[in-house]
Formats: structure tokens, sequence, C-alpha cells
């Protein structure tokens, strides 16, 4: 009766669902087309972004990991608790001796593999094409912080996701909570940022400007997005947004536990 | 027979939203149940009856520890453990094989479960690698059967069981039901009509706005109330509570717990 069993059943019938065949396609067109268009040596970026070694491939082809694999992390999860409730299937789960709070961390575990799996093999042929294209591969350390960062991206939002699926009634609000989470971190989080930035009196007509990265910065470690760049720009020696290290292990730290147990909470006072 | 079960002045309210007070998250007690006093006996079939509404589902999920609740006489994780469940028309559904479903529900006991076992005695065994959107609904039953049968429990609740079944697929499940009371399995069972549990159930605990108006044999039952053999719900309701059967109309009371009556319709 541990969490780990569960998982591995749960992630087994998350992979196979009908729905894997849309997410698969989406993942791997983002993913493995923007190695390849990224790792180019003609290509020209805009925004003056410099791609001249293959972690900076990596870190450039995150923006679209950051639009695919959370919103198939969406996808998964939406239904995670919600489908259970509705049919009444979560009354006979939840009326099992295992602990509630065993099988909240299952289906994390189980829902958060089911994305980061595909999302961990594509970006191993990834890495490939960029070696093909480039010549080069990133280093271990490179790779390990890429691969944390992005489980902990995945895990961050398949726990939201699972948190706003037992919240929601009905499969519709669980749709909309998560995708509106999803919008609110991916889409609008710029909005946030510049509206705090004004309210602070830093100027909004630079976006460059030392004082607007340095707020925009402090803002992303508010945001799942925004701790995964954090995290992945620590091997990088050129970008330095003035967040110390300290901080942003700790918002991946909170952003790690805060939704888990509030998730495990949840699941340990919820009625079918 | 022993006791294996007992419920003594057991009483849980739903909590329900209440758009009275200016706070959007204030909530007050909606319906539920009301001092409830049952005795499980082992081996016996009990049938909880009583029109929608009654609190039958309340009390069984109250029985099974799906709310946490006092006033049994054991703990609920000895409840979660012994006490096998089955929900009223659970639509099992997904792409996923029966056997996978049933091993993924396996997997939250702490015991060894023979899946295979489990699918031979309730008749799933040869639709064991079907995908469970194309079970029907007999057999969505039967997979709520067979969950409910896992872990040999003690006590077997089940809500309404026989709502969807033909009258084959009800017969077999009631013979079911006799052969696992004669193994000293004891069984709670709900349901609306007295007609579904007449040849079943041992006793039977008339349920009416959260309370149990009356319990016992049925023939003690239709006795004290002076009510004649075919006698079903509606009579047995209006005599504890001394409506007449043409006065019955669908207004719902606003209040969720009507005061205990005495047979013949007195307040307690």
């Amino acid at each position: 009766m541990s969490s780990t069993n569960l998982g591995l059943l749960i992630f087994r019938e998350r992979i196979s669902a009908a729905r894997m065949m849309v997410i698969w396609p989406l993942l791997a067109i983002f993913i493995l087309l923007s190695s390849w268009g990224l790792s180019d040596p003609k290509a020209s970026l805009p925004a003056e972004i410099v791609v001249d070694s293959a972690y900076d491939v990596m870190f450039t082809s995150t923006a679209f990991i950051i639009f695919s694999a959370t919103l198939g992390a969406v996808l998964i999860s939406f239904d995670g608790i919600s489908r259970d409730r509705i049919s009444g299937v979560l009354e006979v789960k939840l009326s099992q001796p295992m602990k509630r709070s065993t099988y909240a961390k299952s289906l994390i575990l189980g829902h958060w593999g089911a994305i980061f799996v595909p999302v961990c093999i594509l970006n191993i042929i990834s890495i490939f094409v960029i070696w093909y294209r480039m010549g080069e591969l990133p280093s271990i350390e490179e790779l390990f912080i890429h691969t944390l960062g992005t489980a902990l991206l995945l895990l961050w939002y398949t726990t939201i996701q699972l948190l706003s699926s037992s919240l929601a009634r009905d499969m519709g609000s669980s749709i909309a909570i998560g995708i509106g989470a999803w919008m609110l971190f991916t889409l609008l989080w710029l909005i946030v940022t510049t509206v705090v930035a004004g309210l602070s009196g830093v100027g909004v007509e630079n976006l460059n400007s030392p004082e607007y990265i340095r707020i925009e910065g402090i803002i992303d470690l508010f945001s799942p997005n925004g701790v995964y760049h954090h995290l992945l720009e620590m091997p990088l020696d050129d970008i330095d947004r003035g967040i110390s290290p300290l901080y942003i292990s700790t918002a991946a730290i909170a952003w790690s536990i805060i939704p888990i147990q509030l998730f495990i909470k949840r699941i340990e006072r919820l009625k079918p | 027979m022993e006791p294996i079960l007992n419920l003594r002045n057991v009483t849980w309210r739903h909590k329900i939203r209440d758009y009275s007070s200016w706070k959007p998250w204030a909530k007050r007690d909606g319906a539920g149940i009301y001092q409830i006093d049952l005795e499980v006996k082992s081996g016996t079939i009990l049938g909880i009856v009583g029109p929608n509404g009654a609190g039958k589902t309340t009390l069984i999920r109250v029985i099974c520890g799906l709310y946490d609740c006092d006033g049994f006489d054991k703990p609920e994780s000895y409840r979660r453990k012994f006490i096998g469940y089955m929900p009223e028309q659970v639509r099992w559904e997904g792409r996923t094989s029966v056997r996978n479903a049933l091993s993924t529900i396996a997997e939250m006991r702490a015991s060894f479960i023979d899946v295979d076992k489990l699918l031979e005695t309730v008749g799933l065994y040869s639709r064991s690698e079907d995908m469970m959107d194309n079970l029907s609904q007999g057999m969505r039953q039967r997979m709520s059967l067979a969950c409910a049968l896992m872990g040999n429990p003690e006590v077997i609740v089940m809500d309404e069981p026989l709502n969807g079944l033909d009258p084959l697929a009800q017969r077999a499940f009631t013979n079911l039901m006799k052969q696992l009371a004669k193994k000293g399995v004891s069984i709670i069972i709900s349901s609306h009509a007295v007609s579904d549990l007449e040849t079943l159930a041992d006793r039977i605990a008339l349920m009416h706005h959260g309370q149990i108006l009356i319990e016992g044999t049925l023939s003690d039952i239709r006795e004290k109330l002076d009510l004649e053999d075919d006698s079903d719900i509606v009579e047995m309701i209006c005599a504890v509570t001394g409506i007449e059967p043409d006065d019955i109309t669908l207004e719902v009371s606003q209040e969720s717990l009507l005061p205990l009556r005495k047979i013949g319709g007195e307040e307690e």
C-alpha cells in the first residue's frame, strides 16, 4: 500500500489515455523543432538573443517547453479528481483503507510522471538534435539543472491543476480553473510584472533597464515559470538579474511544498 | 447473534453555503442524519428503506468512514478496512481495462487481493481485458460489487445496488448476498422500496428526514403499524407520521430535519 505502486498504476493509466495522442505530437513539435531551429548556426533571433552553445539552445528552447509541456500538464491533470468525483469512483477509492495523504501523493506522482516522461524523452532526443547540428553537447551540470528545473516546473503545474480539479464540482469549472492558472503564469504574467513595476515607481518604458530587470526578477519568484527560468539561468554567466541563488532555491522549495501540502490537506478533507 | 457494529446517537449534518451571511465562506448545517441508533449483527442482512432524501446515502457514507463522525463502537480505521462499500450507480469509464481498474483499487488495500478470483466471483472474468467504456450498467454494478468484496470484509454496505439491474441480474445479485450472509458476512443494503428487500433482508430500518422511524423484522414492523402484508414504504411512513396518503405532495420542507415522532404521528 505505497504511494509509489499506486502512482505507477495511475501513471500507466494516464500515459495510455486518448489525450496523449494530442499531447505527444504537440510536445514533439515544440521541443524537437525548437531545438532544430535554434541550433541552426545561421539562425538570427529577435531581441538580440545570442545562441552560441548547446546549453544556450536548451535554455532558449525552454520558452517552448513552458508553452507546450505546462499545457500538457494541464491537459493530463485537469480531471484527475473531478472525473472520478462525477462518476462516483472517488467514493470507492476514498472508502479504501489507504491513508488519504498517501493517495494524494500517488495522484501527484502518477500525473506528474505522465507528462514528465514524454518531455524527458523528447529532451534527450533534442540533445542529439543539438549535437547533430552544432557538434556540441551540454555539460553534465547543465543537463542536471535543465532536467531538475523541468521536473519541478511540471510538478508545480500538475499539483496546481490537481488542486483545482479537487476544488471543482464539474468538469467545466475544472478546465476553467486550470486553463486560467496556466494563462496567468504563461501569458499574463508580463502584465502583472508591468503593473507592479509601475506601482513601485519603476519606469516601464524601457524593459531592459536594470531597475525593471531587478523587479521582474523579484516578481518572477512568485510564478512557477519565473522560478523555472531563474533556475535555468544559474549556470549562465552572462545573465544576472540580481536575485540571490538562496532566494531562488527558497522559492523553488516553497513552490514544491506549499501546493503539495494544500493538495494533501484538500484530499484529507474531501467529501465525495 | 453477535453485534459486529454498533451505532449510538450518530448525528452528521451536511454543511451548505449560507447565502444569508455576508461572508462568502459561511456555511450552515443542512440535511443529514440525526440520532441514529443501529445494531449490525453478524451474518444478517439489514435493509435501510426510505424515500429520496431520507438520509440513506449519508448514513451509509458515515458507516463506511467517508464522513468523519462519532458514535461507533469501532474506529474509522477499522471500518475502512473491514467494511466493503458499494456506492450507488458508479459510472466506471475510461480506456483502462477492467482488470487494471480493479488492480488500482486493490493497491489501495494493505493486504494482497486476488483480482482474478474477484473477477470470477462477480462474473466479469471473461470481460477482464475489456475497456471500461464498453461495459454495460449491469457490468459496472458488478465492478462496484467486486470493489466491495475486496479484502474479505466483515460487513458489506450497498447503496441501492439493485437500481439499473434487470430482473435476472437482480436475482443473481440477491442470491450472492444470501450466500455471503450464510458465510457470516453482515450486509447493509439501502433501497427506496420495501418490495426490493422483502425476501432478502432479515431486518428493516425505515428512514425519513434523517431519522430512523422504526426498526425490526418486516413482519414485526407491519404488525406494529397495523399494516397489510403487501404494504410498502408509503403506507409505513404514513402510519408512523400520521400523514394521509392523499395528502402527500411534492412540496419539500425548508427544515432539513423534522421532529422525531412516535408511531401515530405524535411528536416526541
